[in-house]
């Protein structure tokens, strides 16, 4: 354990600096990604400006809230994570030879391996949202941190497991596209603008519902069983997640295109 | 050079016990392939009613190779050279036989082989493009748990050895490929490998390079014990480098020999290139086969140095006093796998 959590520290330092390599890029994509962000809030402030009130039951404070949480959850999975969304290129081009010649647990040591420069964008844009929204209130500030720490961890497990499907497929990089969609979408906007059958799939096949609307209910009135329950989901999901990949792994069968790491 | 002291500690099991360093029996690796006819109604046919293949990429190679031995492992493209390589490191997971690097099962305890072995492939970097090498040094650290004090002796070590001192902080994208190469050697010296895998490691080097790299090897081998075991379509890596060669075709070893005798069989013979200033007629000499016609203003010659020294075709040729420009090669690895088809039914009688 400690020497995995040595091995993440030091992927993220030299993707950090990696990063650092391209400054004007660096800056330019991640303060590009909170602009674009700001644009939907923007949108969101005009619908409840013009109806008012609530919205399938969300004001637009809790609107703030998922809307601050996904873009932290999704920032923070795609600084730490980014590869679980090239996990597709990877496995088809032969690229996990190199994991695999590794002593460490190759999930992490896959996952970890790359970063997303726009990511730091939605990362701090999540953050200064929820400045801005909230201000000092500790509760609500609770549950944003543990609905980013959940987002990051599901959201990466449902990209993991819709790329490990290349392990059957061949190629899974159209599903694993629709899954990030999917989950973002399903992130983003009220829960309850969705119908029973779609509202099922935030809570089993693409869980963010746990993740992103379980912390805002748990922030407007705290239940220790809901609470519980949505921690023993996150974890299951994310374990059932990993044991998928190390089944599909066994598939693998690498392959020989010219490789260099970014 | 004086030798670094990293270098010259032995561990006396390595050098004096001898233990298999790779076994495998009735290795086989297949694949299942989809197999389509072409254009675009077949796609559309192989989408609803696939027809599949199994294709045989290893087919039950059995080898064993000591602790300390340089073993060159060649064959054509397609010839289960890297799926048979990947097998051993536990990347790729066998489909029948068994196999055994280091005493351990590539299978089930990869990341304890992983720890005792190192690997170089030619085509797949362990560095980070934008990063200067010693950054990737340290991340390599941290995977083998190499505490910061003991990494950053290794690497002053490797830099004196591999003479890195002047690039290892420069960004590796912005490295000549021989600086890159011996920067990907020493990242996979680092954790101190028992067994070393070299796939096409001089591949796009020049002369030099080639040669400065070979040579590090050889010093690897010969103060640390280092099983070497190396792919290569180069000739004089082989010549140079190792004792025993193996050769596969489509998944079978079909020559095990000494790499003595491949000299002396296969690889004793030249390749020269000659141009002249006006043409000539390359004078006849036994061993030499002109390939190109008489008369001309260029000449290509294969030259059998076991009937012929090398050096004595260039001072004839030289006599005829119109050499512009000279070039002595080793026949492709392709054509000496070609003639050790040839050879193979007359040595197997």
């Amino acid at each position: 354990m400690k020497k995995h959590l040595k091995i993440m520290a030091c992927y993220f330092r030299l993707n950090l600096a990696s990063a650092l390599e391209y400054r004007s890029s660096f800056l330019t994509q991640a303060f590009g990604m909170a602009l674009s962000n700001s644009s939907f809030i923007f949108f969101w402030w005009i619908a409840f400006s013009q109806l008012g009130g609530r919205i399938a039951g969300y004001s637009f404070e809790d609107v703030l809230f998922i809307w601050a949480t996904t873009s932290a959850a999704f920032g923070l999975g795609t600084i730490l994570f980014a590869n679980a969304s090239r996990l597709t290129t990877l496995i088809v081009t032969g690229e996990l030879d190199a994991f695999l010649l590794q002593p460490c647990n190759v999930l992490v040591n896959v996952l970890c391996a790359r970063t997303n420069l726009s990511a730091y964008g939605d990362l701090a844009y999540g953050f200064i949202l929820m400045g801005l929204a909230f201000g000092g209130n500790a509760d609500a500030w609770l549950w944003f941190l543990v609905g980013t720490a959940a987002g990051c961890l599901v959201y990466t497990a449902i990209t993991l497991t819709a790329h490990t499907l290349s392990f059957y497929l061949g190629d899974a990089s159209l599903i694993g596209q629709l899954a990030t969609e999917f989950s973002i979408n399903f992130s983003i906007y009220p829960e309850k603008i969705y119908g029973p059958a779609v509202r099922a799939l935030m809570y089993s096949v693409l869980p963010m519902g746990l993740a992103i609307h379980i912390p805002l209910r748990l922030s407007r009135e705290f239940s220790p069983l809901i609470a519980l329950a949505a921690l023993a989901g996150t974890v299951l999901y994310c374990v059932l997640a990993g044991l998928f990949f190390y089944r599909g792994l066994r598939r693998y069968e690498s392959g020989n295109v010219m490789v260099t790491r970014l | 050079m004086c030798i670094p002291e990293f270098f010259i500690i032995r561990q006396p099991e390595r050098m004096f016990k001898a233990m298999t360093a790779i076994e495998t029996k009735n290795l086989t690796k297949t694949y299942r392939t989809r197999v389509k006819a072409e254009g675009l109604a077949a796609s559309f046919r192989s989408l609803f009613k696939p027809v599949w293949r199994e294709v045989g990429a290893v087919n039950g190679i059995s080898l064993t190779v000591e602790q300390g031995e340089m073993v060159a492992f060649i064959g054509p493209n397609g010839a289960g050279k890297s799926t048979f390589i990947k097998m051993l490191c536990g990347i790729l997971y066998p489909t029948g036989g068994s196999l055994s690097v280091l005493g351990l099962s590539p299978v089930k305890e990869r990341r304890k082989l992983a720890m005792r072995i190192g690997t170089v492939f030619g085509q797949k970097s362990q560095l980070w493009l934008h990063l200067p090498a010693v950054d990737s040094f340290t991340l390599l650290g941290a995977i083998y748990e190499i505490d910061d004090r003991e990494r950053r002796r290794r690497v002053a070590e490797l830099s004196e050895l591999f003479e890195l001192g002047d690039f290892l902080h420069t960004p590796v994208r912005k490295l000549s490929l021989g600086q890159r190469i011996r920067c990907e050697v020493a990242a996979s010296l680092l954790h101190d490998p028992e067994l070393l895998f070299l796939d096409e490691p001089t591949i796009g080097l020049d002369v030099v390079v080639k040669q400065a790299l070979r040579e590090l090897i050889i010093r690897r081998n010969r103060e640390r014990g280092t099983t070497v075991f190396l792919t290569s379509h180069d000739p004089a890596d082989i010549e140079q480098l190792c004792k025993r060669a193996v050769v596969i075709d489509r998944g079978d070893v079909v020559l095990d020999s000494p790499v003595e005798r491949l000299k002396s069989d296969y690889l004793g013979k030249k390749l020269v290139e000659v141009k002249f200033a006006s043409p000539q007629t390359v004078p006849e000499m036994a061993g030499v086969t002109v390939l190109t016609k008489e008369g001309g203003l260029t000449a290509a010659l294969t030259v059998d140095t076991a009937r012929r020294p090398i050096g004595e075709v260039l001072e004839r040729l030289s006599l005829t006093g119109s050499v512009l420009d000279i070039t002595v090669s080793n026949p492709p690895m392709e054509d000496i796998i070609a003639a050790i088809f040839q050879k193979k039914p007359e040595a197997d009688q």
